[in-house]
């Protein structure tokens, strides 16, 4: 238990609630406001982060032309979804979002010649040598990490580094997105959230509306995707499990699925619970090895989901009266 | 069946003084082997009240949403103001100007009273993306939707309601509601689908005192479903008669009570008891 009083584990909590901040703030804005159910949404952050890897390595693309790509690939991957998919109802758009992700990350296993497969970033082929594709970011990591070094000493890793970069954008994209909750385009969304006949039948054109949601959710799940590939620095597909689509619901969930600026605090508390099961090590969790430990967070985080529906299902900082208007 | 014209008032043929604001001609529609509207035809005149009543099942609301294209017709056509619209999208039918209410009343029950009515404005910038870069035109816009939507409010008397959620008015509120939210549509015609079903008498004069006014106005066409003969009667320059997918009988109220087909298909025992 003494991990948790370390720093460099609460550093390490913040750079992670940072990038899944940003990444729920995506489902958001396609379900608390339009009510479409993505679980496909880690898709997104998969084409991003996989297309800088690609173009950097193999392509030497410079990474922040390549991270650019990678978010309008983003984008278009979520124009493409809406567009063949998004006319399907509820439930059905759910699974075909599910399929959509899992067709990416097929496609990222095995082109191995593009992508490395398996192996991941690292067997991409590359012309020059090592296939790292973070040294430009990380010169500027470096260069706040010697700013940050006379204030806290050891603790001024990359991962604090991460956080000056990351929080400043999560904010950002934060009041961005509460203003845009403001307007009447937001307010027509939250209309065919509830009933699509209603809003067709004023002149709203619904279709166009979710499909605009839907891209700018990939939008910002493309951007998670680009800062989840600098703080790792190394893409496998197993990066991109469906489960990772459900980190992204529970800190929705336990926000509030309307409530955009609950998302800092249901961020936090995720990257906790993702940071914190490997280091639970009293009995009988000391009977599991680390490794095994650390996947106790599925479990935490299914139970978590199961007990907000169950006891609290407008969130932490939901509104209890929203969810009995019938 | 054969349609029974009781007078030229207010049908296609009839229309010579005014142009027809909405013309259905011959229209049908069938799902798998369920015929619920066959070979429609009537024309409504700008400015006019007509009523369509006819027994449950006898394709009243399957006819308007064909009209507002939230059904597509398996054949014939639908011109509104002159232009056809049986094959274009529903919404781009709302932008002309033809709008609907539905059965039961449908509210957003999580936007406030005064966002429903809001949501119903045409030509608002915000309700594209791009309008977000422009806060100005944004926010000058919502203001004066907010006061329009506000004075409606007031006309029906919901406005102590106007900033609570939607989903706590009652069921005659809600229909207020609607037909309010309609009017913020900038409509030419309104289709009305049972507005007084369910609804107390007390609400049921508020809002024949508001359609009165609008009538009043002149500037408004209305088409009503509704059960409840005598508010037909007293409101409707015209009432068309459907059964079992057909129109019967088409002419002006009071005819009505004296078509056999009407009285066998709709009045029925009522009116021979009487």
């Amino acid at each position: 238990m003494s991990a948790f009083l370390q720093p460099g584990f609460w550093v390490f909590v913040l750079a992670l609630a940072g990038i899944y901040g940003i990444f729920a703030l995506g489902l958001q804005i396609q379900y608390g406001v339009g009510g479409i159910m993505n679980f496909g949404h880690v898709g997104m952050m998969a084409v991003s982060a996989y297309t800088i890897a690609v173009l950097v390595i193999k392509y030497q693309w410079s990474f922040w032309w390549a991270a650019l790509l990678g978010v309008v690939l983003a984008a278009l991957l979520g124009a493409l979804l809406g567009l063949t998919t998004l006319r399907l109802s509820g439930d059905y758009f759910a699974i075909a979002s599910i399929a959509f992700a899992e067709i990416t990350r097929y496609w990222i296993l095995n082109t191995d010649s593009v992508t490395g497969g398996t192996q991941g970033t690292l067997a991409i082929p590359n012309p020059l040598g090592f296939g790292g594709y973070t040294d430009q970011p990380d010169a500027i990591l470096y260069w706040i990490s010697e700013r940050l070094y006379p204030l806290f000493g050891d603790e001024a890793s990359r991962d604090m580094s991460m956080i000056i970069i990351v929080w400043p954008f999560l904010f950002l994209f934060i009041w961005i997105s509460s203003r845009l909750q403001q307007t009447s385009w937001a307010r027509v969304l939250r209309a065919t959230r509830e009933d699509d006949d209603v809003a067709r039948s004023l002149g709203k054109n619904v279709f166009r509306f979710r499909l605009q949601a839907l891209i700018i959710g990939a939008v910002f799940g493309g951007i998670a995707g680009v800062f989840w590939a600098l703080q790792f620095a190394l893409l496998a597909p197993e990066d991109f499990l469906r489960i990772v689509t459900f980190y992204g619901w529970m800190i929705l969930i336990l926000a509030g699925a309307t409530r955009v600026k609950g998302l800092l605090v249901a961020a936090i508390f995720f990257g906790f619970l993702y940071g914190a099961t490997r280091f639970l090590e009293f009995w009988p969790l000391s009977l599991l090895s680390s490794p095994e430990r650390a996947y106790l967070r599925v479990f935490l985080i299914g139970l978590v989901i199961v007990l907000l529906m169950v006891k609290r299902p407008q969130g932490l900082f939901g509104k209890r009266e929203e969810m009995v208007l019938e | 069946m054969k349609k029974q014209s009781l007078t030229n008032e207010g049908t296609s043929e009839g229309s010579f003084s005014h142009p027809a604001l909405l013309d259905v001609k011959n229209i049908s529609v069938s799902f798998g082997g369920i015929k619920p509207v066959q070979n429609v035809s009537f024309s409504i005149k700008e400015n006019s009240f007509t009523s369509v009543i006819g027994p449950n099942g006898a394709g009243k609301t399957t006819l308007f949403n064909l009209i507002s294209g939230m059904n597509k017709t398996t054949s014939g056509e639908i011109l509104f103001c002159g232009e056809p619209i049986q094959k274009i999208h529903a919404h781009k039918i709302a932008q002309k100007g033809l709008i609907r209410t539905f059965q039961g009343a449908k509210i957003i029950r999580r936007l406030t009273v005064v966002e429903n009515l809001m949501m119903a404005v045409q030509g608002n910038p915000g309700d594209n993306l791009t309008g977000f870069f422009r806060p100005k035109s944004r926010k000058f816009f919502e203001s004066k939707a907010r006061d329009e939507a506000l004075i409606r409010l007031e006309q029906v008397g919901l406005s102590k309601f106007a900033d609570e959620y939607a989903g706590i008015l009652s069921g005659g509120q809600r229909k207020l509601l609607d037909l309010s939210r309609a009017l913020m549509a900038s409509p030419k015609l309104i289709l009305l689908d049972e507005p007084f079903a369910g609804v107390n008498p007390t609400l049921v004069e508020k809002l024949l005192t508001v359609l009165a006014d609008l009538r009043k106005q002149q500037t408004l066409t209305f088409l009503l479903i509704e059960h409840d003969l005598e508010t037909v009667m007293n409101i409707s320059d015209r009432v068309i008669v459907m059964a079992d997918g057909k129109i019967i009988a088409d002419g002006l109220p009071n005819s009505i009570y004296e078509n056999e087909l009407v009285v066998d298909a709709y009045l029925g025992s009522r009116r021979k008891d009487s």
